[in-house]
């Protein structure tokens, strides 16, 4: 009796151990990606910045230690600092104007109207197009001479000559948060118009019988149903925007006279047109602080994904 | 006017304000098609036609023959080659992207292991890590390891995009597996592997497109590590093939549009036959609390 028992037992025990090898085998490629994809490139980052390299040194993968000399190049090289400047304005400019852009579409999608689902299945178009030809399409439209832009405004009367869109450096800049906007968009629509759609019928119906207005519905009822969806949505637009890079290429190059160049742009220019890898990665390595200081928020926004993991099993 | 007279008005209006926003929306899709049909005297006329203005194929010969461009100094290279080289880009990093995350999505939701909340953290900083960080460091890791100029580089690299992403998604998905269906497989016989193969991976069908959708438009659209890994000598997405049309001078803006059309056709395939996995996929990729 006793014997067939802790035969059993340990038949399960064996049963449980395969099982938990049969998981550790599903995970291990993607944990081996991780390390060799994420892991490797961040830890190399880091160890670039603090060396000396050089052409010659790519090959031989460590180059001599250098100190803080990298950071102390970033520091004071002007184009580094307006990069870094530029970044934050950039990103700034296209968190505002695509939030007021997105929600008020939002706002639009979630009436009832005709046409609606054929809008909004349209209005992602946007999204699937590779950024790089975003970002031509953008040059090409803001082109001083036959751009779509300067045709129209000529057309309707509101400007006489061309508009230098590209070439002076301040206009540029407002031409490639033009395009950045026009290409977040859909990402803050879609997102919003779905947290509205979860706002309770009955909730929006008493405040109407309370006598509220459309515009205290909105601020007073609705955006603070929503709010943790405006977070998180704003959240996801600071970091894809902090590391907007093709189409900054596509519209401007960066240019003129530096006056679009972002972070990412600049690293690249450090790394791949002058190959100082040292100086990039010192610069990439700000980046990165600025956009990992939002990690934290970001885990305990999507605290939900992480508390599954203890629920289910199988 | 009556109420019913007014809430038809008031529809209509929006369905005008609608129509306003997408036109500002697919406005630029419409002015590269346009464009793509200029002559390059059009193009280089200083005006710009709202309607296509003595239409031409003449774009979409240059860039599939490869004829020297008159305004290049480089003989600027046919692109039909490159659309090739961004399908097979497209259809690797899919490829690698199911082959990674699939298992790896299965085993975070239906297993207990110690190590899932460290992964799936892991994974959602990963997501914020911008591309040039990595980019960078890969350069030299893959010349070390002779991956540059090869697909098999350039597809590990694009995987950044979308494995991390695929993963989250197919986890969520796997949460609304009932366990169950894998307590009955087991109890008919059925080893781990046998399970995953035959009971999970066939009902997670629509999600696995999902992430295959995405993952073919990242490595296909992909730029930044095409332009970093890839030196011009050996194979070239159409994405360089595009970036190479821009002179810091003067752009052959007929090619660049011809071919930016090319670019753009996965997207709007998809659009027409995988609508339901993409609206899946845009609204699966957010945070869910």
């Amino acid at each position: 009796m006793n014997a067939t028992t802790g035969g059993a037992g340990a038949r399960r025990l064996s049963g449980w151990r395969r099982h938990e090898f049969a998981g550790w085998l599903f995970l291990t490629p993607a944990i081996a990606y991780l390390l060799f994809a994420f892991a490797l490139p961040i830890v190399y980052n880091v160890m670039l910045s603090f060396e000396q390299t050089s052409p010659a040194t790519i090959a031989h993968f460590t180059a001599p230690y250098a100190g803080l000399a990298n950071y102390r190049f970033i520091l004071h090289d002007p184009t580094s600092r307006a990069a870094i400047v530029h970044t934050f304005e950039f990103t700034a400019g296209s968190l505002i104007g695509q939030f007021v852009i997105g929600f008020a579409l939002a706002l639009l999608f979630s009436l009832r109207f005709p046409g609606k689902t054929l809008a909004r299945s349209l209005i992602i178009v946007p999204w699937l197009l590779p950024l790089i030809v975003t970002g031509v399409i953008f040059r090409f439209m803001f082109q001083a001479e036959g751009g779509a832009v300067n045709q129209l405004l000529m057309d309707v009367g509101l400007a006489h000559h061309p508009i230098q869109w590209l070439n002076d450096p301040h206009l540029a800049m407002w031409t490639v948060l033009v395009a950045n906007i026009w290409l977040g968009v859909p990402f803050f629509t879609l997102l919003l118009y779905s947290a509205l759609q979860d706002v309770p019928v009955e909730v929006k119906e008493a405040a109407l019988i309370d006598g509220a207005g459309p515009w205290q519905r909105l601020r007073l009822v609705i955006v603070p149903i929503i709010l943790p969806v405006i977070e998180v949505t704003l959240l996801l637009g600071f970091v894809f925007t902090v590391k907007v890079f093709d189409l900054v290429i596509g519209v401007t190059g960066g240019g003129p006279a530096n006056a679009t160049q972002l972070i990412t742009t600049w690293s690249y220019n450090l790394s791949f047109q002058v190959f100082s890898f040292g100086e990039g990665a010192a610069l990439n390595n700000v980046l990165l602080v600025l956009a990992l200081i939002c990690s934290p928020l970001y885990l305990l926004l999507s605290r939900g994904q992480l508390r599954r993991s203890s629920g289910a099993e199988a | 006017m009556t109420s019913l007279q007014k809430s038809r008005a008031r529809r209509w209006l929006c369905t005008l304000a609608a129509v306003a926003a997408l036109v500002i929306m697919l406005f630029p899709v419409y002015s590269i098609i346009v464009g793509s049909f200029e002559s390059t005297e059009t193009l280089f006329s200083g005006t710009f036609y709202w309607l296509p203005h003595a239409a031409t194929l003449d774009n979409y010969r240059t860039v599939l023959q490869g004829a020297s461009g008159s305004t290049q100094e480089t003989v600027t290279g046919a692109q039909s080659g490159n659309v090739l080289t961004s399908l097979i880009v497209g259809l690797g990093t899919a490829l690698l992207a199911l082959l990674v995350a699939v298992p790896a999505a299965y085993a975070l939701s239906k297993y207990r292991l110690r190590v899932t909340v460290v992964v799936v953290s892991s994974l959602l900083v990963a997501q914020i890590v911008p591309s040039i960080v990595l980019a960078t460091s890969l350069f030299i890791v893959f010349h070390w390891m002779h991956l540059l100029n090869s697909y098999l580089g350039l597809v590990i690299a694009d995987g950044t995009y979308a494995i991390p992403f695929a993963i989250l998604v197919l986890r969520a998905f796997f949460f609304s597996l009932p366990n169950e269906l894998m307590y009955a497989a087991r109890v008919d016989g059925a080893s781990e592997l046998q399970t995953f193969r035959l009971i999970v991976i066939p009902l997670a069908r629509s999600a696995v497109i999902t992430v295959a959708v995405f993952a073919f438009l990242a490595g296909w659209g992909d730029f930044i590590f095409a332009l970093t890994m890839l030196n011009g000598t050996g194979i070239e997405p159409i994405t360089l093939g595009i970036y190479s049309y821009l002179g810091n001078f003067s752009t052959d803006w007929g090619a660049v549009m011809a071919s930016g059309v090319f670019a753009m056709v996965p997207a709007g395939v998809m659009l027409v036959v995988a609508q339901r996995y993409i609206a899946a996929g845009l609204t699966a990729g957010s945070v869910k609390g």
